[in-house]
């Protein structure tokens, strides 16, 4: 049911990519109303985020494919200068769409997963994603601009996604008492993402609750991205380092792709137990 | 293999390509990155060739052309390498220095959305530059390896 929706929203994002004649940066959608395709208790709370997300300044109604959807109009300029300036992160901000970043912290808590750790947060979508869903979500990112921008929103929608402006390869991760985490690596394999799951794979806090542990690794198959021989998206190479099972793959849009053939792929692993 | 004849017409062709580059661009105005990349991609192209045909130029009636080559590596080593391509690099730092001071300093306020959509074009603008500029370095580095 979940990948379902999934493809229903990679349909409408290749729907809004032929049709959309705006010259905004950044655009995403999200349908107004729960509906066959959509069957989702929570679209006003992704709508929430949105509207108190200053990266947005531009919002208009369209139908697509016949949904009655909103469309979010944004930009990210800032956070992208903010951030080659002062060499405050390893990949620049570039969101997964809000609706994918629900459907996939819904995937994961319907693998069981009782808490998300959203590394690399950006604007903290994937958490206050978890967080809606009823899961304890907490959102690590290095870049102070992105984690002010985390705190604008939190506090104006009200719901704390635990943001921390920190580096998640040193962050200590024995104080957020974890039990079944999940995290999800932010930046795409090939732009710095596996550095930064290596480094999260190696904290040696993690050790003893590793069997209990998820990994959802965001990847492409575009051909303008160097492969990975051993395939999943550019991950294959780690996946086989660590010994991860893959569990899922799930495909869903993202700001990056937008003008895209293919979706991001969001690899849902777990170590051997 | 072509006739000298050819090769020859096939130097002189590109090498008028690239006097009239050289000669028609007013180094000293800020060049946009196709005006800059048609630049160096003629410079390459150029010393490619006479790398190529230095090797295959032997024999006493060819000296003509030899001269040329030779005339041209020296335009592209005096003129262009150290003179235009330093230029250049400086132009392209400056700008981008502008363009970032230009758009840090634009007020953090309350924006419209045609403000917004302007001010995206100057983040176009400041990308193209910076992949403009990691190229002319790229060349440089090729100098210095030399």
């Amino acid at each position: 049911m979940i990948k379902e929706i999934a493809q229903n929203l990679v349909n409408l994002k290749k729907e809004f990519a032929k049709i959309y004649d705006g010259i905004s940066q950044i655009q995403e959608v999200i349908p107004v109303l729960k509906s066959e395709k959509f069957p989702i208790n929570d679209l006003d709370s992704l709508h929430n985020f949105a509207k108190n997300n200053p990266i947005y300044y531009n919002s208009y109604e369209k139908i697509i494919c016949d949904i009655p959807c909103i469309v979010y109009e944004g930009d990210i300029n800032k956070y992208w200068l903010n951030s080659i300036q002062y060499g405050s992160s390893r990949a620049p901000f570039s969101p997964t769409w809000i609706l994918s970043a629900y459907i996939s912290s819904l995937y994961a808590k319907s693998l069981g997963y009782c808490q998300v750790i959203d590394i690399g947060s950006g604007d903290g979508r994937i958490a206050y994603c978890a967080k809606v869903l009823g899961l304890d979500s907490y959102s690590i990112e290095i870049d102070d601009m992105l984690v002010d921008l985390q705190n604008i929103i939190s506090e104006s929608v009200g719901v704390n996604f635990n943001p921390n402006c920190s580096d998640a390869i040193t962050f200590d991760y024995s104080t957020l008492d974890l039990s079944n985490p999940v995290f999800f690596i932010g930046g795409l394999a090939q732009m710095g993402g596996v550095a930064l799951a290596t480094g999260i794979l190696e904290n040696t806090q993690l050790t003893p609750i590793k069997k209990n542990t998820g990994l959802v690794l965001a990847g492409t198959v575009s051909q303008k991205y160097a492969s990975d021989l051993m395939n999943h998206a550019g991950w294959g190479t780690l996946i086989d380092k660590f010994s991860l099972d893959v569990i899922d793959t799930v495909i869903l849009p993202a700001v990056w792709t937008f003008k895209e053939t293919d979706d991001t792929h969001y690899v849902f692993t777990k170590f051997q137990k | 293999m072509s006739s000298f004849d050819d090769i020859s017409e096939m130097f002189r062709s590109e090498l008028d390509k690239l006097t009239h580059l050289l000669n028609s661009t007013n180094i000293d105005s800020n060049l946009s990155p196709p005006e800059i990349v048609e630049i160096y991609y003629q410079i390459m192209n150029m010393s490619s060739m006479n790398v190529m045909l230095k090797q295959q130029l032997n024999s006493d009636d060819q000296k003509s052309l030899l001269d040329e080559i030779i005339e041209t590596e020296k335009l592209i080593s005096d003129k262009f390498n150290y003179t235009i391509h330093p230029q250049i690099l400086e132009k392209l730092t400056q700008s981008i220095q502008d363009i970032t001071t230009n758009l840090q300093s634009s007020s953090s306020g309350q924006k419209s959305k045609e403000e917004i959509e302007n001010e995206a074009k100057q983040y176009e603008e400041l990308r193209q530059k910076m992949s403009t500029k990691e190229f002319v370095e790229q060349y440089g580095k090729g100098l210095s390896d030399d």
